[in-house]
């Protein structure tokens, strides 16, 4: 073979190997090589959706409560880190931000990271960024703050180390506040600058959440959680909890739990009962405040008035049940009204409207339960959610054929208000639904949404449905306000207001038996103007594990604190003025 | 039919034609540029047009620089006025209200009521 057809067979072998090189990587591997290339060539960015938010009202003006600030994460590179520098540099700045020993920052030169301090303000940033540390940089992020501290927590909620919202508004309202992150593709150059050449450039904007303003007034929540701690203080129990409520819309104008705990530093608590907000996510059994929704019954189905008697024994027996009175006076015995009755909380006055109810003067019956179940459950909404804006608890409230062991004494026992559980919230607006003329509201805790300062996208308040007539709430008020003023508050409420309210004690189940060791302590009242609709409601709550607590010799008196209070802030005037 | 006619010509070769002697055969072509020429041109238009879309391309990038050093100093700024509101939310918090000089110095309230006109 001549040497020009060996060159030309050489150069022929080359070629084919090019071609078959170029062929198995544009071809086979083609779709390898295009990611290979787009990986290098585009930067996709995920745009982050700013957190909504959430603001608190301040007589007509929205305050920011919980809100978003950038922070930063101060890392070293320890390989490239003077040691001394650092130490003398960075030490006074950080200063409690400060996550690591120096020590062990340093105890490997060989590693290249090493995170110093979390969650360092921006002024704190400058200040290193200025004192231009060689292999020290900074990492921008954002956090939720809390300008008010601990105000509200446990309605707030908090965000976890994952941006999620947990519990409270934050956990409720989580998606609301989320928003919706976008998406930047593009092309790039080597400073990682976006360019805007090229023909697969996606940018799609994020949605900010929305900025969420609750219906609670910041000063009034300041206050009652004011009044909540000094009261636990003082009267030495370990929790309370209160909320005040606008009972002619359902606004929730403040919603308190003490012991609280700071959202800033959510991990600090004693256990994870703190975060529970017991006004909604806790349900109990509210005891003889219940006492004014059967006698609201009873008067809807025309089988009493507060002028109405009964033979009082100070006992009485269902199911072969001994129901008694918690006050065991000899001068109550014998014929007495039903005022009386809810003036003493007389339980044996409430069994007998269950009887008066069926239609009988000694037998509690079918009829007589489902009335009641009537007016506790479907009007009243007992047992089942409000439908407020936040996680709450259903609870139970028995059906009036529920096929349990004794349900005659159940259902004598639901009159004032125990063998059932309800939540706190439920109670209030169930109370507010008798005592504004009988119209039900859904409670609530927002008010709108801010767009451009401007509070938009509020909900119109409605009346879901009719509770009692307008006669029988009236007739309601005033049995109220006459156990009010029967009860030890002489001299506490100011002239020229109609103030009313409920006691409430009851046993708590220990080992599956109600204990006398241990109550919980209820108190539901409202205040106005005299002769007006009543302008507020105020429902307190009082229990300790292990220890008995009174709906009058506790309850009561937070609610007078809280009373005195709220009808200052609120400025409501007392009649003739 | 033109005559044929037989001539010698000067190097002694006998030649015979249909053409008459001396006439004059010019034969017209039009001028064109060569290969090499075309190939250039072509070149030099590709170069053109490529450095226009370089030209172009470079602008545009360019654009892109200043838009991002703006989406920088927007965020700069966005989060300079997050801490401003924080700082602001801080000083005008009720703790913070109930905690400084001027409440400090301030008489407790006494009791008041209504006036009646």
């Amino acid at each position: 073979m001549s040497r020009n057809k060996f060159l030309k067979f050489g150069v022929l072998a080359v070629m084919a190997v090019i071609v078959a090189r170029l062929f198995f990587i544009q071809i086979v591997q083609h779709d390898y090589w295009v990611e290979r290339a787009a990986a290098q060539q585009m930067m996709q960015y995920t745009l982050r959706a700013e957190r909504g938010e959430i603001y608190m009202m301040d007589g007509d003006e929205p305050v920011a409560v919980v809100m978003n600030a950038t922070v930063y994460t101060v890392i070293v590179d320890p390989m490239l880190t003077d040691p001394e520098e650092a130490k003398e540099k960075l030490t006074p700045i950080l200063g409690e931000k400060r996550t690591a020993e120096w020590d062990d920052v340093f105890a490997n030169r060989a590693l290249r990271y090493y995170i110093v301090g979390k969650n360092v303000e921006r002024k704190a940033a400058e200040q290193i960024a200025e004192a231009e540390v060689d292999g020290v940089w900074l990492q921008a992020s954002t956090k939720r703050v809390y300008p008010e501290g601990d105000l509200a927590a446990t309605l707030l909620g908090f965000v976890n180390a994952d941006g999620v919202g947990q519990y409270g508004v934050e956990g409720a309202l989580n998606g609301k506040l989320t928003g919706k992150d976008g998406i930047l593709k593009t092309v790039k150059d080597v400073n990682n600058v976006a360019l805007s050449i090229g023909d697969e450039n996606v940018k799609v904007p994020a949605e900010d959440g929305d900025d969420v303003v609750l219906t609670v007034d910041r000063n009034l929540q300041h206050g009652v959680e004011k009044i909540l701690t000094e009261q636990a203080e003082k009267l030495g129990y370990e929790n309370i909890s209160a909320l005040v409520m606008n009972p002619n819309n359902g606004e929730i104008l403040a919603m308190a739990n003490v012991p609280g705990y700071d959202p800033a530093d959510f991990g600090n608590v004693r256990s994870a009962a703190d975060y529970v907000n017991h006004v909604v996510e806790d349900p109990y059994e509210p005891a003889s405040v219940c006492k004014t929704f059967a006698f609201a019954a009873g008067m809807e189905y025309g089988v009493m008035t507060a002028e109405s008697t009964f033979v009082n024994e100070n006992v009485t027996y269902v199911d072969n049940w001994p129901i008694k009175n918690s006050t065991q006076r000899t001068d109550l015995l014998g014929t007495v009204n039903m005022q009386t009755a809810l003036n003493w909380s007389l339980n044996t006055g409430s069994t007998q409207v269950l009887r008066w109810l069926g239609g009988s003067e000694t037998d509690i019956n079918a009829q007589g339960r489902e009335r009641l179940y009537d007016y506790y459950h479907d009007r009243f909404g007992l047992g089942q959610a409000t439908g407020i804006e936040l996680f709450e608890a259903t609870g139970i409230v028995y059906e009036p054929n529920a096929s349990i062991y004794g349900i005659d004494s159940t259902y004598a026992n639901m009159t004032f208000g125990q063998n059932m559980q309800v939540t706190m919230l439920q109670v209030a607006a169930a109370f507010a639904s008798v005592i504004n003329g009988g119209e039900f509201y859904t409670p609530t805790i927002v008010k709108g949404v801010l767009k451009d300062g401007e509070v938009v996208d509020t909900t119109p308040r409605k009346v879901v449905r009719r509770t009692v007539t307008q006669e029988t709430s009236a007739a309601m008020r005033e049995m109220l306000y006459n156990t009010r003023r029967a009860q030890r508050t002489n001299g506490v409420d100011k002239a020229g207001y109609h103030i009313g309210g409920k006691t409430g004690t009851a046993q708590v189940i220990k080992n599956g038996e109600y204990s006398f060791d241990e109550t919980v302590a209820t108190y539901i009242g409202f205040g106005g103007t005299e002769g007006e609709l009543p302008q507020y409601l105020i429902m307190t709550r009082v229990w300790e594990d292990g220890k008995t607590a009174g709906g009058e010799a506790q309850a009561l008196l937070v609610f007078n604190a809280l009373n005195a209070y709220v009808q200052d802030y609120l400025k409501v005037k007392p009649a003739g003025v | 039919m033109r005559p044929q006619a037989t001539y010698t010509t000067r190097r002694g070769t006998t030649m015979s034609t249909s053409w008459s002697r001396n006439q004059n055969t010019v034969r017209h072509k039009s001028k064109s540029l060569g290969t090499i020429s075309n190939t250039m041109i072509v070149g030099m238009l590709v170069l053109i047009v490529g450095l226009i879309y370089v030209a172009q391309g470079t602008q545009a990038t360019n654009y892109d620089y200043e838009l991002s050093a703006i989406d920088d100093e927007i965020a700069e700024l966005e989060a300079r006025k997050e801490d401003l509101a924080v700082e602001k939310a801080r000083l005008t918090s009720i703790a913070a209200t109930e905690n400084s000089e001027v409440a400090n110095n301030m008489e407790t309230a006494s009791n008041s009521g209504f006036v009646t006109e």
